[in-house]
């Protein structure tokens, strides 16, 4: 699954090095993962396109961390795998981790696949730009792939300054023909083009500058590279998506103020995406009733919208209102619970995600995801059969 | 410093009998002694471990690493970096806490299964510390400035005369109403009688294995807390705790929250 050329020189200059220096330093490691079996049911029978109405698949992670040179350095390997039924394209082995960082008293400089996080929202993650989402796994993107690259962080009393150097660019998974939720048609592989003559080879590029004021914890970010949601197009003699990288230029700002149990919370972007400028904006409240009831129990209340100035975005004017419930017992029981809905339309779906701890190595979680009354000119009307219920156990080692 | 608290503590006993302090300044300025006691640790690092008890005897395991940064301003609160290694399934957690007196936590939360550092509320300073009978407040409970203090008299405690001091605290989010505590000669506090907003007894912490650090601090090693409404228990223990080894002051804010982690 090591797929290109660049990540498999990492590789061997990262074990070389590892091999180099273990023998200098006592070896001073980190290690831990779970395995996880999930099982799903889709409860409104067979999919639209003939999928399964039953899934079951194996899901793991395994982290390893080796600190080197008295802590001045770092090695990390943070890979997850999936073995799915059904699902061909969720089949594979994902190194989200796979660096080696160094650090000088203001310094910091990493080279490998990495995992970067911007924004502040809990839903709509307008921001977030660095990974490709894996939409096989999630259909609202918000699981990734490692990204390589090299990185440079400079941090100041006034804030950090991070420059990104992506000099390889990672397709975006979508399911595939047996795979639920699944789009209309299937993205063929075999047919994607890019607005840069670079290809996936295109170094791409990105800046960020963030910092913490008081009760703000602000950012400041431009990116420059191939976009990482791709244009799909129906194509006739297929009958399978054709994709199409354009080039994004995406300048963002994320801002949250803590005020007490009051969280507000701001992502805005403006992004030239090919030849089009558009500008989109998510933001909200979150406050959390603590105690409630006289119990350990904390409710939090979570309302975001997003805004999107272009009519045929998923995401032009869609709203959620969620409720995180933590019971602080020993099991560490969660429940997250969110109602979406489109403000204009009239579709809306609920997700629901609980969990608790078996014992010291196992967690029980059950996910819902319900779709309720979807539009049918709504891009989720593809997966209004999808309804599904999954139980996952994970066992920790 | 044996000595030193020996004569202070003869000068203290002199002034309660001798000039007309009220029981208000004389219960301050113990608290406040014991707690300057604690202070010049620089910074440290230790191992944490929590034993949970339920009224059956069930035991659960709870593993952190923390580290701590003291900070010399006199009207602010210190900086920690805490762990989570057990239950298994939050190992790789780590939390920052910029710690202030009588004003919400400012705290950052790095998930590695999100991949993400969250800056959360600390308004619930008095919730259950990992399901623990402890809470974020209490690791900050000798801090004389978060309370208003009133001297009791002094009591007998385990064959030692111990100060009884009685404090109130000003934080507007605080779990507790009033606290009743025993300092014995030494500064050491050696139990807290906790009760809740509605004023009626919680939770006892008894501070117990008190061992001097760098020949000038002393630190309770296990806080052994018994709630009184739920009959759960926690033993909380210290160990291989390390002061002023010089830590990067850096590592205590939010950018290097990343770095600490996976």
């Amino acid at each position: 699954m090591i797929e290109n050329l660049f990540q498999r020189k990492i590789l061997i200059f990262l074990l070389v090095y590892l091999f180099l220096t273990s023998h200098i330093n006592a070896l001073d490691f980190k290690a831990y993962g779970f395995i996880q079996p999930e099982t799903s049911i889709y409860i409104n029978g067979d999919g639209k396109h003939n999928q399964d109405n039953y899934n079951t698949s194996l899901f793991g992670k395994g982290t390893f961390i080796s600190y080197l040179q008295e802590g001045d350095a770092k090695f990390t390997i943070s890979a997850i795998g999936r073995f799915d039924q059904n699902d061909d394209e969720l089949r594979y082995l994902d190194f989200q981790k796979f660096k080696y960082e160094y650090y000088f008293d203001d310094i910091a400089l990493k080279v490998g696949n990495e995992i970067v996080f911007w924004g502040v929202n809990e839903t709509f993650n307008i921001v977030d730009i660095i990974n490709q989402s894996n939409l096989a796994e999630d259909i609202a993107g918000t699981k990734k792939l490692g990204q390589p690259m090299a990185s440079i962080s400079y941090s100041q009393d006034y804030g950090i300054f991070d420059i990104y150097l992506m000099p390889y660019f990672r397709e975006r998974p979508f399911s595939s023909k047996e795979g639920r939720p699944r789009l209309l048609f299937e993205v063929d592989k075999n047919s994607i083009t890019y607005e840069s003559s670079a290809k996936k080879h295109k170094m791409d590029f990105a800046l960020r500058y963030s910092a913490v004021i008081e009760d703000l914890d602000i950012g400041l970010s431009h990116f420059y590279g191939n976009n990482r949601t791709p244009v799909l197009s129906p194509n006739p003699s297929t009958l399978k998506f054709d994709s199409h990288y354009p080039i994004l230029s995406q300048t963002g700002v994320d801002i949250q103020a803590t005020k007490g149990p009051w969280l507000y919370k701001l992502e805005s972007v403006s992004a030239k995406d090919g030849s089009e400028r558009h500008l989109s904006a998510a933001g909200g409240i979150e406050y959390t009733y603590y105690g409630i009831r006289n119990t350990q129990s904390d409710l939090g209340v979570i309302v975001e919208y997003a805004f999107d100035d272009r009519n045929d975005n998923p995401f032009n004017n869609e709203g959620v209102i969620g409720l995180r419930w933590s019971l602080n017992d020993i099991k560490s029981s969660s429940l997250l619970a969110g109602y979406l809905f489109d403000i204009r339309g009239n579709s809306n779906r609920f997700q629901a995600e609980f969990e608790q701890r078996v014992n010291d190595d196992l967690k029980l979680f059950f996910d819902v995801s319900l779709n309720g009354s979807i539009d049918k000119a709504d891009f989720t009307y593809q997966f209004k059969q999808d309804s599904s219920l999954t139980l996952k156990l994970a066992k920790y080692f | 410093m044996k000595i030193y608290s020996f004569l202070f503590i003869l000068i203290l006993t002199f002034n309660f009998s001798s000039f007309a302090e009220t029981d208000e300044e004389i219960g301050l300025k113990i608290a406040k002694e014991a707690y300057e006691s604690t202070r010049g640790y620089i910074d440290s690092t230790s191992e944490q471990l929590m034993i949970l008890i339920d009224p059956k005897g069930n035991e659960v395991i709870r593993e952190i690493s923390g580290k701590n940064l003291e900070n010399m301003d006199p009207n602010d609160g210190d900086k920690s970096l805490i762990f989570f290694n057990k239950p298994k399934d939050v190992e790789g957690t780590v939390m920052l806490s910029h710690t202030h007196v009588n004003d919400d936590d400012d705290q950052w939360l790095y998930l590695p299964a999100l991949g993400r550092v969250k800056r959360i509320s600390s308004s619930n300073k008095s919730g259950a510390f990992m399901g623990s009978e402890i809470s974020f407040e209490d690791f900050s409970g000798l801090d004389y400035r978060k309370y208003d203090w009133k001297y009791l008299g002094e009591e007998n405690y385990e064959g030692e005369l111990c100060y009884k001091l009685e404090s109130y605290p000003k934080y507007e989010n605080s779990g507790y109403t009033k606290r009743i505590g025993l300092t014995d000669e030494l500064l050491r506090a050696r139990k807290i009688e906790y009760y809740d907003r509605k004023g009626d007894l919680l939770k006892t912490i008894y501070f117990e294995d008190h061992k001097l650090y760098n020949d000038t601090i002393w630190f309770a090693d296990t806080f052994r807390v018994v709630n009184h409404q739920n009959d759960n228990s926690t033993i909380y223990k210290w160990e291989n705790r390390q002061l002023n080894i010089g830590l990067n002051k850096k590592d205590f804010e939010k950018s290097s929250l990343m770095r600490l982690a996976d």
